[in-house]
């Protein structure tokens, strides 16, 4: 079992290290250089572009973003907090299986649901309307997915896994004992939820909902089959439709603005999110028993489950078995103009295993120096590093379009600069996933190391990395299952001919070929599916 | 050669307003085994990282076996000292089997020499037969063993030990610290040790160097240090000690329990405070009570009796557990030393007189 080890007394070195410094502040300045040129560009990019779009699109594409953004996080927060208050404290019969159900839509790419929901709830021709037609003679009116609802529903269904998996192990590691005290000074379950439970795990539950309305402002793929416009889709808008530079400039600048915010408040919240720990008297506290409420409780999270993840799939996997059944939809999945299956699923696979490998590789200076030499320059460093988090893909690609075309212009048109756009968006998974390994691991391992002869970087290659190999390894599987995933950045930068599987899906989907993207969809999901499986294999809840 | 010399050692973290480490001068010979003592932030593991190489001094210099490790322009690193570190959490590297977790430090030997000489080793602390298992598989005592071994195995210059014992069990802890002083003294090795426990460092060390606040209070043989405290607050840490008010006059020094006959180097009426352990008070229930019993506490072997004086001053004795007294009893104390008691002024032990004499005893 991994307890979490906290080592409140961190020796300061002897000093900090010249050549680790130079790393860090490489990698940093690496990540910085995209979005300092973005700002630059937004700044001078001409009045007449500002009054213009001052004038015409800006305040309603502000009014779009925020209002979604505000009802995707609040939507996720509800059903992540709620679904994991009933898997982690109640006695919900099915518990490890449902666990497993909620978190799994993670592995489903929003514009995949979104593109089963479409199709199950179009107005005209969707599934379900007509399947009412049909049984009532006449048509009957139904909610429709396009638009602000839709895509706030759409959303929801796909994002609310993070808030669920973060308040899921913080339920679960909270002590029984803190309960028990709120109970004996007279509370009774209900209030002792309210006045203590939630508020003790608040800070971690702001800071998942915090992370869930960075990933709206950067979504792209399931606003625009929704056609509900948002500044990420006006940027991919301006940016392959009209080659408008300024005006995307000037609209990444706004978006990236309040998505810093947003980053802002994340990483304070982080700081605090430490009120629970598990020490070694801790005890999990008793489930409530949900009596009466047992069958609506049941009902709400198979809903969930459902919605999320059991009719996507299910409808994907139809799909697919009447794709692969027909022999021209056959043909064409296995072949377009000069690329086969193999060639979309190659490519996915090696744009991403590259990413994640180079973003575990660059996260460890920086987490090294935040860990080991703590200070308010290695941790201003640290967050810095992070800000990834706060450029949606649209903008990673505008910044690298301009910047590569300027710069290093034998790098434009190469897959290469597609796995560059991933490693900048996700590397802030990565820094994470290398910060808490290395929190774990004692600081006198290396100080032995040291004492028995090993110099510093023997000791980092010695020492240090084999044992933090399993969580370099989860950040690396996290950045692999988001690069996977990724679809904007990727639709604005591939070469000409390089086709990944969300590529693939998405141009398909765009020309109403369901059934053809539905193998390549099912197959991105399955792949990953398999990097989330251990990921999740390493949270307490899952073991 | 010494094995160990500090000069004028001064350390200051940036985040802390006071240096952790003031002005320190230090030797140690070979074969030694120095304990450093004093309560939590003291600075005696910072000294002790000093000398690892953990950490650098801001001034002053360190020489290890006559070289020059470190001072204003020079630091060796640690890799380059040829020193062996047991650490508070032992810090076994939890990838590696305990074997080759003692040959870690062998580097650059024979690879057949680097084995046999850490089989040797864990001869030595007795694990020959955990060599395969891993740091997990092990108990606190053991894996104390394989630390001191890993630490040991490369034959070094000195043994740096950062309270190795605080992770272990009371009863465990007593064993352990025998056998890790048999196995030093059986290596011959020079050894620094740093506790905060003073029943400890009287135990291991061959000589002591209490800190307070960064600054070395007093360094000397535990004897010394015990009987012969050359300040009030080594008194106080390595024993328990009370402390009584006393006026120096001609004769001797007048206190609450009465003349002490002993002869002090300063002039008549200076304050002073004499400390009093447990053992050097006694008390009967003769016609003349100067002090009430207030409580009265079962050690196992003895009593300790805990007294107000008329002053309200608090003193400690220790009885035998054949009799009790009851809480609230009045009694007559006295002091019962027998030896010269140890005399403070303004907290620096003062010298004796020439004329010294055995205070008024009347020992039980």
């Amino acid at each position: 079992m991994q307890r979490w080890k906290n080592f409140p007394h961190i020796p300061k070195h002897i000093h900090i290290s010249p050549r680790l410094f130079l790393a860090a502040g490489l990698v940093a300045l690496f990540v910085a250089i995209p979005l300092v040129y973005i700002f630059f560009r937004a700044f001078t990019g001409g009045t007449e572009v500002w009054m213009r779009l001052l004038q015409t699109r800006i305040w309603k594409l502000l009014a779009n973003t925020i209002l979604l953004t505000i009802a995707v996080t609040s939507g996720a927060a509800l059903v992540g907090v709620s679904m994991a208050f009933l898997t982690e404290r109640t006695n919900l019969p099915g518990r490890q299986l449902f666990r497993w159900m909620l978190a799994l839509p993670l592995a489903i790419p929003a514009y995949i649901g979104g593109i089963v929901h479409l199709t199950l709830l179009r107005p005209r021709g969707g599934v379900i309307p007509q399947l009412l037609e049909n049984w009532f003679g006449q048509p009957v009116p139904t909610p429709s997915p396009l638009g602000f609802w839709g895509a706030a529903f759409i959303l929801t269904l796909f994002t609310y896994p993070y808030v669920y998996l973060l308040s899921a192990a913080a339920f679960r590691s909270l002590n029984a004992s803190l309960e028990e005290a709120s109970r004996t000074f007279g509370r009774n379950s209900w209030h002792t939820l309210w006045e203590v439970t939630l508020p003790a795990l608040r800070p971690g539950l702001m800071a998942g909902a915090l992370l869930v309305a960075l990933d709206i402002l950067a979504e792209y793929g399931t606003v625009a089959l929704l056609r509900y416009e948002t500044f990420s889709s006006a940027i991919f808008v301006q940016l392959s439709g009209r080659y408008d530079r300024s005006a995307a400039s000037v609209l990444s600048g706004i978006l990236i603005t309040i998505a810093i915010i947003i980053l802002w408040g994340e990483l304070r919240l982080q700081g605090q999110a430490r009120y629970t720990q598990l020490d070694s008297q801790w005890r999990p506290s008793v489930p409530l028993p949900l009596n009466r409420w047992k069958i609506p409780a049941l009902l709400l999270v198979l809903l969930v489950a459902s919605a999320s993840l059991l009719v996507p799939v299910f409808v994907l996997g139809y799909w697919s078995i009447t794709a692969l059944l027909d022999p021209e939809t056959l043909s064409s999945i296995m072949r377009s103009g000069s690329q086969n299956f193999g060639n979309y699923v190659w490519n996915s696979l090696w744009s991403s295993a590259l990413a994640a490998f180079a973003a575990v590789v660059l996260s460890l200076p920086v987490a090294l120096l935040s860990v080991r030499y703590p200070s308010k320059l290695s941790k201003a460093i640290s967050r810095f590093s992070q800000i990834g988090y706060a450029i949606p893909g649209v903008v990673v690609a505008l910044s690298l379009v301009l910047l590569v075309n300027q710069f290093l212009p034998f790098l434009y048109a190469t897959p290469l600069i597609v796995v560059m756009a991933y490693v900048l968006r996700h590397m802030p998974q990565a820094i994470r996933a290398s910060e808490s390994a290395l929190n774990q691991l004692s600081p006198s391992m290396e100080e032995a190391s040291r004492t028995l002869g090993r110099t510093s970087l023997q000791t980092i290659f010695q020492v240090i990395l084999p044992l933090i190999l399993p969580g370099l390894m989860a950040g690396a599987a996290l950045v692999f299952l988001t690069s996977l995933k990724e679809l904007p950045a990727t639709l604005l930068l591939r070469p000409a001919g390089f086709d990944t599987l969300a590529v693939r899906v998405w141009i398909w989907a765009e020309e109403g070929f369901y059934t053809q993207a539905a193998p390549a969809a099912l197959l991105l999901v399955l792949a990953s599916a398999w990097p989330l499986y251990f990921l999740l294999r390493r949270e307490k809840i899952f073991k | 050669m010494n094995a160990l010399e500090l000069h004028h050692v001064s350390k200051k973290f940036p985040s802390a307003n006071t240096p952790a480490v003031n002005d320190i001068s230090l030797t140690l010979r070979t074969g030694e085994i120095l304990a450093l003592v004093g309560p939590s932030g003291c600075g005696k593991t910072t000294t002790l990282r000093l000398v690892a190489g953990l950490e650098r001094p801001d001034s002053g210099s360190l020489h290890i076996k006559g070289q020059l490790v470190a001072d204003d322009r020079h630091f060796t690193p640690p890799e380059k000292r040829g020193v062996g570190m047991v650490f508070q959490d032992h810090a076994l590297f939890p990838h590696l089997t305990v074997f080759e977790n003692v040959k870690f430090g062998l580097k650059g030997q024979p690879s057949a020499k680097a084995r046999e000489t850490a089989a040797s080793m864990l001869k030595l602390v007795g694990l020959e037969n955990f060599g395969e298992r891993y740091p997990h598989q092990l108990s606190g005592g053991e894996r104390q063993r394989v630390a001191l071994a890993r630490a040991l195995a490369p034959h070094p210059v000195l043994v740096l030990m950062d309270e190795p014992f605080s992770s272990l069990d009371a009863d465990l802890r007593h064993e352990v610290r025998e056998q890790v002083r048999g196995i030093l003294k059986a290596m011959s090795a020079t050894a620094v040790f740093v506790t905060h426990d003073q029943e400890e460092a009287l135990f291991m060390g061959d000589r002591l160097a209490v800190f307070k606040n960064g600054h070395l209070e007093q360094v000397g043989l535990p004897e010394e240090i015990f009987h012969d405290s050359a300040t009030r607050f080594v008194a106080e840490f390595m024993g328990d000690s009370d402390f009584l008010p006393g006026i120096v006059q001609n004769d001797g020094i007048q206190t609450e329990l009465g003349l002490i006959p002993q002869k002090l180097n300063v002039p008549a009426n200076t304050s002073v405070e004499i400390a009093l352990r447990a053992d050097d008070v006694d008390f009967d229930q003769s016609n003349h009570p100067n002090a009430l019993v207030l409580a009265r506490f079962f050690r196992g072997a003895y009593y300790q009796y805990r007294l107000r004086l008329a002053s309200g001053k608090l003193i400690h004795a220790f009885k035998p557990h054949t009799k009790t007294i009851s809480p609230g009893t009045s009694v007559h104390a006295f002091i019962s030393a027998g030896h010269k008691v140890t005399v403070f002024q303004d907290g620096v032990a003062v010298e004796d007189g020439n004329a010294a004499s055995r205070p008024n005893s009347t020992r039980s």
